[in-house]
């Protein structure tokens, strides 16, 4: 699955680091999410989808 | 929590794991030095030659409890891929392993004492097949 979480970082000036804290995980995870070798589960997607006010298909997009 | 080893649960992990692995060395060495190798099973044999096995069911609890309380779930997923890799290749081995035995008995018995340290090594190969996945070897 694509998403946009690298460009939504960068927006807003985060590091990876910045989205992990904000979000209490790992920067591992971030990193994977990003580089989409990890799809998150909803309820992480939510959080994200949360964090950023954005509907979540506007972050995750179908491939 | 920004990095894998500062996650709680890690730690609290790595603060079981440590002093479990100390009682099992200590629990071996214990068993190897006391009793000889024709020693009777009588009750001294038999308790002594369980205290590395309860060590080995704190190992078991321990990784338990990581799973339960690792709460980020991608590291979670990394240390779940790693334990199905050495369970898949601790089966596979004692597997063919025994059928070989069933059939062949020119083929040397392998000890069931060999079970735990082989799943514990396919955890180690479990690291490095998540290192080439996800470019990730896990929280630990």
């Amino acid at each position: 699955m694509k998403n946009r979480l690298k460009v939504l970082r960068a927006e807003r000036d985060w590091t990876q680091g910045d989205l992990a804290d904000a979000l209490a995980i790992s920067r591992q995870s971030i990193n994977a999410i990003e580089t989409g070798k990890y799809d998150p589960s909803l309820p992480l997607a939510f959080r994200i989808a949360d964090l950023f006010a954005l509907p979540i298909e506007v972050i995750f997009l179908r491939e | 929590m920004t990095r894998a080893n500062a996650n709680p649960a890690m730690r609290r992990y790595m603060r079981r794991f440590i002093p479990i692995t100390f009682a099992y060395l200590a629990a071996i060495a214990l068993a190897t030095a006391v009793l000889p190798d024709d020693a009777p099973a009588d009750a001294l044999t038999i308790s002594l030659a369980l205290l590395p096995g309860l060590a080995i069911l704190a190992w078991l609890w321990a990784m338990a409890r990581l799973l339960i309380e690792l709460d980020d779930e991608y590291l979670r997923m990394l240390e779940v891929r790693k334990f199905l890799v050495a369970t898949g290749i601790t089966l596979a081995i004692t597997s063919v392993w025994g059928i070989l035995e069933l059939y062949t008995p020119e083929v040397p018995r392998m000890a069931v004492f060999y079970v735990f340290p082989m799943w514990c090594i396919g955890l180690a190969v479990g690291q490095v097949v998540n290192r080439f996945g996800f470019g990730d070897p896990g929280p630990c």
